[in-house]
């Protein structure tokens, strides 16, 4: 390989819009979908070739992220076509999942906070969304969400404020204690969030009439729904991870990093400590409430019961899972979270665990619990830091 | 008697003493004098068992002290008073006193009643904190909370570091009065090498952590390239 | 007199100091473990519960209720000892959130394994101490021979941890090894020991604490009991200063008794809020607390 990059550098962006357009051409009479999918693999291969082009990534970053997200975006909308509903289904509650690990990832990994009460602001933006859709049936959908996530941030900022000058240890008590204290809050006024029965949406989320002419005429609605829903929750991950990609990389995720490792030298360089671990703390809170309104939506409806301390504490566990701070990390734990009850349930059945015993329904709590206390002594930069090790250890043999 | 032989101690790939060998005589005090970086602190921290050599061997009165945990030499009789002292802020000069006397087994109000006759100005402060003491203050309890569990060896990093000149005279007088009866063994880490060298019986220099010269006090205080050179001292 | 004894405010005192005391007490095993180890232990609650389960089910049998409370604390102490072996040894030194994430992974792990084992049903461990308040001139006042057994135990276990630390020996090597590790190492101070007892005694005093609130008659031992209970605790040892052991029982008394107010006065949903609120106002005009005696951090 190292001999061939220059000139292979110069053909490979031609030669991969070439072999765009054959396929393209390929398949467009073939599939049902056939349009449809000519354009998305026109589009990949464009937005590929455009990045393997020499220096684009240095020179445009912004750019070269815009372009992978939409290779990536893409891809998978391409796939949500394809896959069962009860698959696309798992894909979007990933998804959302993906996104409150993401916003837990650049909480931690960015300023070095620990913070517990992420199930909690996403039970604020899941109740949001529904009880907002209670009174104001009209509003768009994608307005309802930003009226959750600027809630979660509101919450966040209240919480946050404190935190400015805590060390780590009181924030993930604070944010302990706010979890806690989320199923009381919840009961206080229960009036607007329906306490413990949580609130349903008044009209379930059904998709829109032209993407119906994609699928055969027996495709049931809820298919529909399910698959349209996959696809807006796709989009709006896809969205949170390039802005989260492009904070990461901004001088204001360069100062939360200095935070981290040294906040003496950030403070001496200028770097307003309160102010960015308030922002930090009101990003994450922000993410994790889009993540829960995400949840509703796919739902139909909200359960306040599901945000326990329990839930956070898997997201916390997914997230070291996965790899503090990476954005792949954020989307490992997605996947397996969207994917472990499943995992789960074999695996107890199948080392005869009876199903119905107190073990079968603890097992997740044991999982979890001992893949984060294990993660943070043995690899403590997850599944992320792991594929970096095996590439560094292959480069060089 | 102390024997350091061989002595070989790295942080990391820094080589901090290479093939250090010297003596101290049993009563007697040991100057081990150089310029910053020489390797002095590392010295008696790997004496006292804070830093394992990589190798050679520290013999003290028939017992082998490479390998042992620093708790273990301290209960040998080996007192290592630390640069910047070690002074405990939090507790009082009192409880700092206790700490000291600890584990040696000896009988508390008695040490007590000997520290604070040597050191007047620690039983005056006694329930005071030590956050509250002077510089030199500080040195007196350091020294006085070493000297409490009656140690045979007593290792002294930079004890006139930070201190007025007078202070640091009056300090020197008293380590040396220490040693009058010739039970003590004492090495005493200086960069201050005048005062050192006015008390000390030998000396020891080193130099980016290798032995330079290793005499009796006053050869080396004759030596005029060793002045020039290693100790910095004004013609 | 009477009158006043069995008056609502009396009333609201009594229980919410009763209440307080056990807040208080999961507020010094906390304060103990930052002291000795640097380290917020979030299994606080956890592994003492883990103990008392242990004590009752595993072991005590039929033997009463004292040998019960006996050999509950002294797995209290050997899980604290394991633990600090074990778990903690490989977290000194590393970053300040590994401990934190390693002790919440611990939690869960205690919390689910108990499920498991022992099911979430509530437990009953009768006490030889009746739970019915006393009555004076027919109205009752709020305290019963439970009550009181569960205030003067936790004044009991207080006054003798403050004991050991300021006047033993043992106290003394446990303080020093926390404050100065390696200065007490050149002193001859076992520091590892020190660090092992530490996680000791923290852990014993969480099981006294789990012991009285499990034989509670109306609370019952269950895997999430400490739960609760773990939060206004730490919210008492942050608002008295997380080294400070008498400002962990001054707060977990005093919030007892201003959550009792609220819970009766306002409503039972309002009392968590309540509580979430004087930690953001306390940490917010100290954040180190209000009987900390710690320094500024030096640059």
């Amino acid at each position: 390989m190292s001999r061939l990059v220059f000139p292979r550098r110069q053909f490979l962006p031609a030669g991969l819009l070439v072999a765009g357009l054959v396929v393209a051409f390929v398949v467009t009479p073939r599939l049902r979908d056939g349009v449809a999918i000519a354009v998305a693999v026109v589009i990949a291969a464009a937005s590929v070739a455009v990045l393997v082009m020499p220096n684009v990534r240095q020179a445009h970053p912004v750019i070269a992220r815009a372009l992978l997200t939409l290779v990536a975006l893409d891809a998978t909308l391409l796939l949500t076509f394809f896959l069962s509903a009860t698959t696309d289904f798992n894909l979007a509650v990933g998804a959302a999942m993906s996104i409150v690990l993401l916003g837990l990832s650049f909480l931690t990994g960015a300023s070095g906070q620990i913070s517990l009460g992420n199930s909690a602001f996403m039970g604020v933006g899941a109740l949001v969304v529904a009880m907002w859709a209670d009174h104001h049936a009209t509003t768009p959908i994608v307005v309802t969400i930003l009226i959750a996530v600027a809630c979660g941030a509101a919450v966040g900022l209240l919480l946050g404020l404190p935190a400015t000058r805590l060390r780590g240890p009181y924030l993930a008590g604070m944010t302990l204690a706010f979890v806690v204290a989320f199923p009381a809050l919840d009961n206080l006024f229960s009036s607007w969030t329906g306490g413990d029965a949580g609130l349903e949406l008044p009209t379930p989320v059904t998709s829109p009439h032209w993407l119906a002419g994609y699928f055969s005429a027996n495709t049931s609605s809820f298919t529909l729904g399910t698959i349209w829903m996959t696809d807006m929750t796709v989009i709006i991950t896809a969205v949170a991870f390039f802005l989260m990609a492009n904070l990461f990389a901004s001088r204001a995720g360069r100062a939360m990093r200095l935070i981290r490792d040294n906040d003496v030298a950030a403070e001496l360089v200028g770097v307003s400590l309160p102010r960015a671990r308030v922002l930090a703390f009101i990003v994450s809170a922000a993410y994790a409430a889009l993540g829960g309104a995400l949840w509703t939506l796919i739902n139909n409806s909200v359960s306040p019961p599901t945000y326990t301390l329990a839930l956070s504490i898997t997201i916390l566990s997914l997230m070291v899972i996965g790899g503090i701070g990476t954005i792949p990390g954020a989307i490992f734990g997605g996947v397996i979270y969207a994917y472990s009850t499943n995992v789960i349930t074999w695996f107890t059945s199948h080392v005869g665990i009876g199903s119905q015993s107190n073990l079968a329904s603890q097992m997740p709590g044991i999982v979890f619990g001992a893949l984060l206390i294990l993660t943070m002594l043995f690899a403590p930069r997850g599944l992320t830091g792991a594929l970096h090790r095996l590439r560094e250890w292959r480069r060089d043999r | 008697m102390i024997e350091v032989k061989d002595l070989r101690v790295c942080y990391g790939a820094v080589q901090a003493l290479r093939d250090v060998s010297f003596r101290a005589e049993t009563g007697l005090i040991t100057a081990v004098l150089g310029s910053n970086g020489a390797g002095k602190t590392t010295l008696l921290r790997t004496i006292s068992g804070l830093k394992a050599p990589v190798s050679g061997a520290i013999t003290f009165d028939d017992h082998q002290l490479v390998g042992e945990k620093p708790e273990n030499i301290a209960r040998l009789g080996v007192g290592h008073v630390p640069e910047g002292r070690g002074v405990i802020s939090e507790f009082t000069v009192e409880e700092n006193l206790r700490l000291g006397a600890l584990v040696a087994k000896v009988d508390l109000a008695a040490g007590l009643a000997e520290q604070y006759a040597r050191f007047p100005v620690l039983g005056e402060r006694r329930k005071q904190h030590a956050a509250k003491l002077s510089g030199g203050e500080r040195q007196m309890l350091a020294m006085a909370r070493a000297l409490i569990a009656k140690p045979s060896l007593l290792l002294l990093d930079e004890p006139s570091l930070g201190l007025a000149p007078l202070v640091t005279a009056e300090l020197m007088h008293t380590i040396r009065d220490l040693c009058a009866a010739k039970t003590l063994t004492v090495i005493l880490v200086e960069q201050n090498a005048s005062s050192a060298l006015r008390i000390a019986d030998n000396a020891v220099i080193l130099h980016l952590g290798r032995v330079m010269a290793d005499d009796a006090a006053a050869t080396i205080v004759a030596d005029e390239n060793l002045h020039q050179y290693y100790l910095g001292m004004a013609e | 007199m009477d009158a006043f004894l069995t008056s609502r405010i009396v009333s609201d005192i009594l229980e919410g100091l009763t209440n307080g005391v056990i807040y208080g007490l999961i507020a010094l095993s906390l304060v103990l473990i930052w002291r000795s180890a640097g380290i917020l232990n979030f299994a606080q609650g956890a592994m003492p519960m883990f103990a008392t389960y242990l004590g009752v089910i595993v072991f005590a049998g039929d033997f009463g209720y004292w040998p019960l409370v006996a050999i509950s604390v002294a797995a209290g102490f050997v899980l604290g000892g394991t633990t600090e072996r074990v778990l903690v040894r490989h977290l000194y030194g590393k970053p300040e959130i590994n401990p934190i994430v390693v002790m919440v992974g611990f939690l869960i792990v205690l919390e689910a394994v108990a499920a498991a084992i022992w099911s979430t049903t509530p437990r009953g461990i009768p006490s030889p101490f009746s739970p019915i308040d006393w009555h004076l001139g027919g109205q009752p006042v709020a305290l019963s021979p439970f009550s009181v057994y569960e205030i003067v135990t936790a004044l009991v276990v207080m006054s003798l941890v403050a004991a050991l630390f300021r006047f033993t020996k043992l106290g003394l090597q446990l303080r020093a090894s926390a404050l100065a590790p390696e200065v007490s190492r050149l002193l001859g101070v076992r520091v590892n020991r020190m660090l092992t007892l530490g996680w000791v005694l923290s852990t014993g005093v969480g099981t006294i604490c789990t012991v009285l609130v499990a034989s509670n008659f109306f609370t019952g031992l269950t895997p999430q009991v400490m739960d609760g209970i773990f939060a206004f605790g730490f919210i008492a040892a942050a608002v008295g200063g997380l080294d400070s052991p008498v400002g962990a029982v001054v707060s977990g008394v005093t919030i007892g008794i201003i959550l009792q107010f609220v819970g009766d006065y306002v409503n039972s949903n309002a009392i968590i809020l309540t509580a979430l609120i004087i930690l953001i106002v306390s940490l917010m005009l100290r954040p180190n607390g209000i009987f900390t005696k710690s320094a500024a951090r030096r640059v």
